[in-house]
């Protein structure tokens, strides 16, 4: 399989095919990253498709010596994650009952039964919505570790941050998140248990 | 070690990436310290959470969304075009066009009397088509005239036809019974000038014909039915 920094030449190049294989490749990583951002899957499709349109404007702009192609996409990608949040900020916090239910959109994997798919439903949800409760800065370093496993020099460069803040900031966004879901989890039993008897 | 110095390397203490001695330390701690082990459970349980999260898929169109929206509509390649062009479907239009102008050309050439296995050079002047064109035309014309006096069904009709003015109109006729045959149709050649006098008149002057009777009616005057093959 051709590597990287070749098909963006052949990008460059103005070959379209070169363009559709570096987009099947990494289209699944950008969605996943921006629907972890988001917790929508029409709002991370319409982000995803922003992130590519940018790439391909500046893809001139792409330095091999200075790293991968998927670090750079993971930056530029970031970037215009953080834009939107801040341009979104006013609109998410008038908007509630959507952000719960867009998660629901999602289609489960034909594959599982219908109780594992429930569970890995219920599962998603609530990491999406303890995410959705970080501080934008944790939330995106922990997304980039523990979601899309990227390591930490990657990460340091996507954040263009030194690589000790980028550990302290995972480390703050677990003990977070670890809170977060355990309060979420510890409102859910009471709930469920009532509701049984 | 204090519960915010273990707060603070709880990831590398989960991710396995302390020293032998500080990793020593966490665990002595951890032994005594249970908020700190409930805290540590409790950041196992999200990275594990975090870990089995699936990757979703996106929607299908989505690449072909972005595609469009970067470098428009997608030009297919010479390859790519070759081989829409030999599809099965193209390839039975293609078949059928070949076909349909082949069927053309041997029309033309058929009715133009060219000889495709001996053609010579004079064969593609346009002259040429033209008289052989009209040629061929005439002795079509001729041939059908011919085939159609031939058949025996016309001459029936006719005879009957024939007998029906006769009982109409009997006396009349004398002079022109009396009148020797004109020249048969075709006279046995397909260049010869259809018949001047139509049939019926003369087969009108044929009826006290003597013994050859039979023959010539069934034949046309002075012709047999060889004749205009």
């Amino acid at each position: 399989m051709e590597d990287d920094p070749k098909l963006v030449k052949r990008c460059l190049a103005g070959e379209n095919s070169a363009w559709e294989i570096l987009l099947k490749e990494h289209t699944r990583k950008i969605f996943n990253l921006c629907y972890r951002f988001t917790g929508r899957p029409t709002e991370a499709e319409d982000l995803t498709q922003e992130v590519f349109i940018k790439i391909f404007q500046t893809l001139q702009t792409f330095d091999a010596a200075q790293g991968s192609f998927a670090t750079w996409l993971n930056r530029v990608a970031r970037n215009h994650l953080v834009d939107h949040y801040r341009r979104t900020r006013k609109d998410r916090l008038t908007s509630s009952l959507d952000d719960e239910t867009g998660v629901m959109e999602e289609t489960p994997s034909p594959a599982a039964g219908p109780g594992i798919q429930v569970e890995s439903r219920e599962r998603r949800e609530l990491l999406q919505r303890g995410l959705d409760r970080l501080s934008p800065d944790l939330r995106e370093a922990v997304i980039l570790r523990d979601l899309s496993d990227l390591d930490y020099d990657e990460i340091a460069q996507v954040l263009a941050v030194p690589q000790g803040t980028v550990k302290s900031r995972i480390n703050r966004g677990r003990l977070e998140l670890a809170r977060v879901l355990k309060r979420m989890e510890g409102m859910k039993g009471p709930a469920k248990a009532g509701g049984a008897t | 070690m204090t519960h915010l110095e273990l707060e603070n390397l709880a990831s590398e203490y989960l991710e396995g990436q302390l020293d032998a001695v500080c990793r020593v330390e966490v665990e002595a701690h951890l032994k005594e310290c249970a908020p700190c082990r409930e805290l540590i459970a409790d950041v196992r349980h999200a990275l594990e959470l975090c870990q089995s999260a699936e990757e979703l898929e996106p929607a299908p169109w989505l690449i072909s969304k972005i595609m469009l929206g970067t470098v428009g509509e997608r030009k297919p390649t010479f390859f790519e075009q070759l081989a829409a062009f030999f599809r099965p479907q193209a390839r039975m239009r293609l078949a059928y066009g070949i076909a349909m102008t082949v069927f053309s050309l041997s029309i033309i050439a058929n009715a133009a009397g060219i000889n495709l296995r001996h053609l010579t050079l004079q064969d593609l002047s346009p002259r040429t088509w033209v008289y052989q064109a009209n040629r061929t035309g005439h002795l079509m014309v001729a041939r059908a005239e011919k085939f159609y006096y031939d058949l025996r069904v016309v001459y029936e009709i006719e005879s009957r036809l024939r007998q029906f003015r006769q009982g109409s109109g009997q006396g009349t006729g004398r002079e022109e019974r009396q009148t020797p045959k004109t020249d048969s149709p075709g006279n046995g050649t397909t260049d010869s000038k259809p018949p001047e006098i139509p049939v019926l008149a003369r087969v009108q002057g044929l009826i006290d014909a003597p013994a050859d009777f039979s023959a010539t009616m069934l034949f046309g005057a002075g012709t047999t039915r060889s004749s205009f093959r």
